[in-house]
């Protein structure tokens, strides 16, 4: 397995004028991995998430996918080095079909007039949901007709099909029950197995305990720390993040 | 166990949204109504039903641009404009020039106003009702300054039989323009890509763009597209009528989004069909016909038609389009 | 040598005198310059009734716009066929749509009618339109326009139309009455090319300065959208703050008109305009600015189109441009004005304000 990060990113600082929203962040994301960002609200989770995706530029710092130097200007640049975001909105399209918005902007056409080729993507977007084990009633069922978890999947497996790097995700399971809670985790702890390197926003410390193997908690723009999940607990987290009893690197 | 939920269990026809057939059934129940009550007053004589579609055609080709317009979250309040507009240009060029110099100036200029209201929805970020608004009004008084309220005529054959008084094998070239307008229009929206962008932009714009889509480059050439509809719509009435007005397509921008709407395309944009509106478009021209044929009135023939319209668009828009 | 000189004299002066009696008449002219004939030399005779009635004919209506006014025409029209035994089948209205009147045309041809009235929305639009029924023979009469290129005769029978020139001179003559033959005049015209409101406008121009020396028109305003006949207004009324009355081109735009006036507070102006309707009506009945409407014979104009049809069914050569007389409306003969003309009875609050308002009675105070 390769050792290089899928994802680097070393002392990046971000001001918007006057105010700092990331304070020296460096963090290793590696492929068949699931790092779990997490902290109180405020502390730069979302500009973290936004920095990589490409949305803003770092104020200084570097970022490396697969050990590659990368400036991203704007979003398509960082989907185009292999980088998808699950974003909390889910940016899905109500009324079309699973397999349409699996292949939202990336549709497959045969022949040469440009045809659509529905049956491909109808088969393909199958075979995905059979391999993430999603279950939705058919790759052409209508989004606004699948429930909450069934749409988060979608996205998960759009995102996963899609990106050859590194998978963000934005709260994945914030606005589920319990049950869809527990299918979408286990989707997501079944993309491991696809090499992806996985990077999830989550203010949920028992699913992180679930799902990651590391922990990089930010408390008001500043980075914290990184700890092994299997070698951290609870209690140590959430002092991380409240800073009460502040703890050294 | 309500309605709904029992006719979902008929096998086939149960898992269609009602939006995508109430215009079909509509369309069948009105032609059946007035197939029985009119059968021996010339309804249902091939001359009368190719007069429908005739009479209907420029609305078709503003129809189909418009439920390409509408699906993409935007609207054109302009269209009836441009068909004078380009009418009046095409008719002052073809006095002097050929005529492909009138239809290419004329289908040019519904480019050119689709292109002005295109870069102000799309990179001045204004809303297109808004915008198309006011180059409506802009646009009337520009007909009106074009040739100073004075009619042109047209006499080149050429055009004329090629844009709508002619035919061709004995097809009227008015029905070919529907036919190709409607396969063209629904190749276009269901069988390439920039139909499915143009769904998704309407859909969620923020997805289409997070996607990739350059959404704004979208609903540009989806205004050019609607206003060109309008400008080949007004070079089809200068065919048919001989004769360019000022008063041109005045009056049609409400049944070209009766059309869109009563054939299942959404006014907020995600969801539509092409053939739906071109069955919408052909409905409404089936209901003016039937009912002068009846010999009602004319106020009477006014209340029946919004009443009948009225339901098919209950009909039509009940489906909840978000989840709950 | 003195006789023939005489006889020249006299005839000369015959002339004269003959031409002036029918100068009224001859004055108004028809799209294509043809010269008027009165209406009533349109009639059908007990034995040509009879004729048409062997024929069972139909005939269709084709209107562009549904008013009061066309409402009269087609009830002038249809009582007129009733006698005759002509059924109508269809009424069409093309909300002033070119391409509209040509549908219209060919969906009632499907019930092939012998007979159309209809008034074509603009000569070269309508051309087209009506090419249609020209071809199948049926026959054609027009109210007020002719479709460019028809020839009377072979093409239709005959255009209907009100004595235009007649219009608007006794406009001109009511408002020189009411004014006292002396003032200031606003002329409030149709700023577009159609000869049915051009040729009433200049007659009410030209019967002002010919006529009315005392009288001038101080200003001068067209007008193309009766919607915009309210700002209009205010601009001449803040222009020319002295006016004594204003003619206004027809009765949409003057009701824009009163609106400015009563806002501005101005209580001196009067107003004279064309073609009755019952916000103008009430003004007048209430003794307001409305001085007098000149109406035309909705009903008269009706009549003719159906006894013209009559004539080409029969054969028979209809007049090329029939006039029907114009109707010089005042707060005296609001009731009777309603009836020649739209062939009803005044709307009620028309009525209401006439009892209200009676003038104060003779004799006494």
């Amino acid at each position: 397995m390769n050792t290089t990060p899928a994802l680097s990113l070393r002392n990046i600082h971000k001001s918007f004028g006057g105010i700092v929203a990331v304070e020296d962040l460096s963090l290793d994301v590696r492929r068949g991995e699931i790092v779990a960002l997490v902290g109180d609200n405020g502390a730069g989770k979302s500009t973290v998430v936004k920095i990589i995706a490409g949305m803003h530029q770092p104020s200084s710092g570097e970022i490396r996918l697969a050990g590659e130097p990368v400036h991203f200007t704007d979003a398509s640049q960082s989907q185009a080095k292999g980088v998808q975001v699950v974003y909390q909105d889910l940016a899905l399209a109500e009324s079309q079909p699973v397999y349409m918005n699996l292949f939202l902007a990336r549709e497959k056409t045969k022949g040469w007039f440009g045809k659509l080729d529905r049956a491909g993507m109808i088969a393909e977007t199958e075979e995905l949901m059979r391999e993430l084990n999603v279950r939705i009633p058919s790759a052409k069922s209508t989004i606004h007709k699948l429930s909450g978890g069934q749409r988060q999947a979608v996205a998960i497996a759009r995102a996963t099909h899609w990106a050859t790097n590194l998978v963000l995700m934005d709260e994945p399971t914030a606005a589920l029950g319990v049950t869809e809670t527990c299918k979408v985790e286990d989707i997501i702890t079944g993309l491991k197995a696809r090499s992806l390197a996985i990077l999830i926003v989550s203010h949920s410390l028992d699913q992180v305990f679930r799902l990651s193997d590391h922990i990089c908690v930010l408390r008001r723009g500043k980075q914290i720390g990184v700890r092994q999940t299997k070698q951290t607990d609870k209690n140590e987290i959430v002092s991380m993040i409240t800073g009460l009893k502040a703890s050294s690197r | 166990m309500s309605v709904r939920s029992t006719f979902r269990r008929i096998p086939v026809v149960g898992q269609l949204e009602p939006s995508t057939y109430v215009v079909y059934v509509g369309f069948l129940l009105i032609f059946a109504a007035f197939a029985v009550l009119l059968r021996d007053q010339g309804f249902l004589t091939v001359s009368n039903l190719l007069n429908i579609v005739q009479e209907t055609t420029p609305v078709t080709v503003m129809a189909i641009g418009m439920v390409f317009v509408l699906s993409a979250g935007e609207i054109d309040l302009s269209i009836g404009s441009v068909v004078a507009i380009a009418a009046l240009l095409a008719a002052v060029l073809m006095r002097a020039h050929n005529w492909t110099l009138g239809v290419a100036a004329g289908l040019g200029a519904g480019a050119l106003v689709g292109l002005i209201n295109g870069a102000l929805v799309a990179y001045a970020r204004l809303p297109s009702f808004l915008v198309t608004l006011a180059t409506m009004g802009l646009l009337a008084g520009v007909a009106r300054w074009m040739t100073n309220l004075q009619s042109v005529p047209v006499i080149d054959t050429t055009f004329t039989s090629l844009f709508g008084s002619g035919s061709l094998f004995g097809i009227p070239s008015l029905v070919i323009w529907t036919a190709l307008a409607g396969s063209l229009g629904h190749y276009v929206y269901r069988e390439t890509r920039f139909g499915a962008r143009v769904l998704a932009t309407g859909d969620n714009p923020h997805a289409a763009r997070a996607a990739g889509i350059k959404v704004d480059r979208l609903r540009l050439k989806v205004l050019i597209l609607g206003s060109t509809c309008a400008a080949l719509a007004g070079l089809l009435y200068l065919g048919r009528i001989q004769g360019a007005r000022y008063t041109l397509g005045e009056t049609d921008l409400l049944t070209v989004i009766a059309a869109a709407v009563v054939g299942g395309t959404r006014l907020d944009g995600g969801t539509g069909t092409v053939l739906g509106g071109l069955i919408g478009s052909l409905l409404m021209g089936m209901l003016n016909n039937g009912l002068i044929l009846m010999g009602l009135a004319v106020s009477e023939q006014m209340i029946v038609r919004g009443f009948i319209i009225l339901v098919a668009i209950a009909l039509t828009l009940r489906e909840p389009h978000r989840a709950p | 040598m003195l006789s023939k000189h005489c006889f020249l004299t006299a005839a000369l002066g015959g002339i004269v005198v003959l031409g002036n009696s029918s100068l009224a008449a001859a004055q108004t002219v028809g799209p294509n310059g043809e010269a008027a004939t009165p209406s009533s030399a349109l009639t059908l005779t007990d034995a040509e009734v009879a004729k048409l009635k062997e024929g069972k004919y139909s005939a269709a209506l084709v209107w562009h716009t549904s008013s009061d006014f066309i409402s009269a025409v087609t009830a002038g029209a249809i009582d007129e066929f009733d006698r005759a035994g002509i059924k109508v089948v269809a009424t069409t209205d093309a909300g002033f749509d070119s391409a509209r009147q040509l549908s219209d045309v060919e969906t009632v041809m499907a019930k092939s009618p012998s007979v159309i009235l209809a008034l074509p929305l603009d000569p070269i639009g309508s051309a087209k339109a009506f090419q249609a029924a020209k071809e199948k023979g049926v026959q054609l009469v027009f109210l007020s326009n002719v479709p460019a290129g028809y020839k009377q005769g072979a093409d239709y029978g005959s255009i209907v139309s009100d004595d235009l020139f007649q219009m608007g001179k006794q406009a001109a003559d009511a408002l020189a009455k009411s004014l006292l033959y002396k003032g200031n005049v606003a002329w409030i015209f149709h700023d577009a090319q159609y000869y049915v409101t051009n040729q009433r406008d200049n007659a009410f121009r030209k019967t002002i300065e010919n006529d009315y020396k005392n009288m001038s028109i101080v200003a001068r305003q067209g007008i193309t959208d009766p919607a915009r006949a309210e700002d209009v207004a205010h601009a001449l009324l803040t222009k020319n703050p002295d006016l004594d009355g204003i003619y206004v081109t027809w009765a949409e735009p003057a009701e824009g008109v009163l609106a400015a006036l009563r806002s501005a507070g101005n209580t001196k102006v009067k107003i004279v305009t064309l073609d009755l309707s019952e916000p103008i009506a009430l003004d007048m009945a209430r003794g307001g600015y409305v001085t007098a409407i000149v109406a035309d014979k909705a009903f008269e104009l009706g009549r003719a189109m159906a006894v013209a049809a009559g004539y080409g069914l029969l054969g028979k050569k209809a007049p090329a441009f029939a006039v029907a007389p114009a109707l010089t409306i005042t707060r005296e003969n609001l009731g009777e004005g309603y009836r020649e003309s739209l062939n009803r009875e005044p709307p009620q609050s028309v009525l209401d304000a006439l009892q209200a308002n009676q003038p104060p009675s003779r004799g006494g105070h």
